[in-house]
C-alpha cells in the first residue's frame, strides 16, 4: 500500500511514527528540492541513507548486503549516512515522501545507532508552531502516561526539558497548565508533547462520559441492521 | 397519522473525504444539497462545489422509523451546526480520504470534537480504498493516532460501492448493539 505525501502537511515525526509503529521494512524515498534520497528501513528502523539520481537504481539493487559491498560501505559507515542525509535535514520543510514496503532483501543484523524513537524526538525539535498545532490543538487537552514503555524511553534519548514535560503529565494537568509550568517558550512544551504522543509514551485521556439511557430498543436496532443488510 | 421517528447517524470528515458520496450511495433520496462554489483556490482544484447547507439522506426502516444520515458541512468547522448535528445521534461515521494525508490531522481534530462531546460509538472509514494510492486502514489508524483503547475501529471503505457503505453502517450499528446488551 502506498504511503505518500508532502512534508508540509505530514512532517517527519508523523512519518517516523507510521514507519516505526508496526515495524515496517522497505524504502522511504524523499524528493528534496536539491536531491532525492533513499532511506533503507528494516523492521521499523532506518539503517542507511543514500542520495540517488534515479529511483530505478534502487530497485536494481535488491540485495542489501551486495549493495553495501558494492558501495564499500562498512557497518560503522551506515550511521554516518544518516547523519549526513537525514538528521541534518530534519529542519527542512519542503519535500515529497513515499514509502514502498518490502522488496529489499536484508541479510543479517545491522547496527541501529539512531533508533526510530530517537529520530522522532530529533524531528520533533524542528516542528513549527503550525505543525504542533495540528495535534496539540487545544489548551484543555488532557494527557496521561502509558505504562510499560521503559524501552521506548531509553531509546528516545529525551533531553532534560522533555523529561520534565513527561513528568508533569498525570492525567489531570491540561496542556495549558503544563505550558505554564515550564518557564519557557510554550513551543518547546508543545514539541515535547507532540513527540511523546508519537512515541506512544502518553495518550489522550478519555473523558469519562456516562452513556445516557439508550434512546433505542434492541428490537428496533435489530430491524435497522436487517434493513441495512437488505439495501 | 403516526409520527415518524428519526434515527440519526452523523457522517463527518474533512473536505472531500466522501461524505456526500457515502450518503448518496445508500440513501433512498438524493442528498439535499445547497452547493456553492468554493472560494479557496486550493479547495477548488479538488472539486468545484462544496456543501454549504447540509447533506442528508434517509432510509425507511418501518412505518414508524426512518434512518437519517447527516453529513457535516464542509466549510464551517466545529461551529454550532456541528453541535446540533451531534445531539441525539446514535453513532458517528468519520470518513477520511485515504489518498490524501494532508487531511489526516483535520480528521483527528474531528474525532476529538465528537469524542469529547458525544458519548456514542465512532467508526472511522478509510475511504477511497478503490484508488491505487490509498493508504491502508491500518496505516491510516496509526497516522490518526487511534490507539486500541479508544475503541474506534478503522475500516476500509469505498463510498462509491454500496456493499462497502452498508458494511460501514453495519459495523457502527453492531457496536451500538454490543453497548446496549453488554
Ligand atoms: N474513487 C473514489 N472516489 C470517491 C470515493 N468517495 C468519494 N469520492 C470522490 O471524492 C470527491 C469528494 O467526495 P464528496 O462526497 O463530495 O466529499 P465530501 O466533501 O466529504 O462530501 C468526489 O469527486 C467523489 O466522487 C470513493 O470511495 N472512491
Ligand atoms: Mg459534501
Amino acid at each position: 500500500m502506498a504511503l505518500t505525501g508532502d512534508l508540509r502537511s505530514f512532517n517527519f515525526v508523523d512519518i517516523f511514527q507510521v514507519i516505526g509503529k508496526d515495524r515496517k521494512s522497505g524504502i522511504l524515498f524523499m524528493e528534496w528540492k536539491d536531491l532525492t534520497c533513499a532511506y533503507y528501513v528494516k523492521e521499523g528502523e532506518i539503517i542507511f541513507a543514500r542520495p540517488i539520481d534515479k529511483v530505478y537504481r534502487v530497485y536494481a539493487d535488491k540485495d542489501f548486503d551486495l549493495l553495501l559491498s558494492k558501495l564499500r560501505m562498512s557497518a560503522e559507515g551506515l550511521s554516518k549516512t544518516l547523519e549526513r542525509f537525514l538528521i541534518s535535514r530534519l529542519n527542512m520543510k519542503e519535500g515529497i515522501f513515499s514509502f514502498t514496503p518490502g522488496f529489499i532483501k536484508y541479510g543479517g543484523e545491522y547496527p541501529v545507532v539512531y533508533p526510530i524513537e530517537e529520530l522522532i524526538v530529533l524531528a520533533s525539535r524542528n516542528l513549527t508552531p503550525e505543525e504542533v498545532e495540528r495535534k496539540i490543538s487545544d489548551e484543555l487537552l488532557l494527557f496521561e502516561r502509558v505504562p510499560g514503555k521503559e524501552e521506548v524511553l531509553q531509546k528516545a534519548k529525551l533531553n532534560q526539558m522533555e523529561w520534565h514535560i513527561l513528568s508533569l503529565i498525570d492525567g489531570e494537568r491540561t496542556v495549558l497548565q503544563i505550558r505554564q509550568m515550564v518557564n519557557q517558550d510554550s513551543l518547546l512544551a508543545d514539541r515535547a508533547l507532540y513527540a511523546l504522543l508519537a512515541l506512544g509514551l502518553i495518550r489522550r485521556k478519555k473523558k469519562e462520559v456516562k452513556q445516557k439511557q439508550a434512546p433505542i430498543t434492541l428490537e428496533l436496532l435489530a430491524k435497522i441492521i436487517e434493513r441495512i443488510r437488505s439495501l | 397519522m403516526r409520527q415518524i421517528k428519526k434515527i440519526k447517524v452523523v457522517i463527518a470528515g474533512p473536505f472531500a473525504a466522501g461524505k456526500t458520496q457515502f450518503i448518496n450511495t445508500v440513501s433512498e433520496i438524493k442528498t439535499v444539497k445547497t452547493e456553492r462554489r468554493t472560494q479557496q483556490s486550493s479547495e477548488k482544484s479538488v472539486k468545484d462545489y462544496t456543501t454549504v447547507a447540509m447533506d442528508f439522506g434517509k432510509v425507511r426502516i418501518d412505518d414508524e422509523h426512518e434512518l437519517y444520515l447527516f453529513g457535516t458541512p464542509g466549510q464551517f468547522r466545529f461551529d454550532f451546526m456541528w453541535e446540533i448535528l451531534g445531539e441525539g445521534a446514535l453513532g458517528i461515521v468519520i470518513l477520511v480520504d485515504s489518498t490524501d494525508p494532508t487531511t489526516f490531522h483535520e480528521a483527528r481534530k474531528i474525532i476529538n470534537f465528537f469524542q469529547s462531546r458525544f458519548p456514542v460509538p465512532i467508526v472511522v472509514g478509510a475511504n477511497k480504498q478503490d484508488m491505487p494510492n490509498a493508504w491502508s486502514p491500518e496505516d491510516v489508524r496509526i497516522a490518526l493516532d487511534i490507539d486500541e483503547e479508544e475503541g474506534i475501529p478503522v475500516i476500509p471503505v469505498s463510498a462509491i460501492d454500496k456493499e462497502s457503505v452498508k458494511n460501514a453502517l453495519l459495523t457502527l450499528f453492531e457496536i451500538i448493539r454490543t453497548n446496549l446488551t453488554g
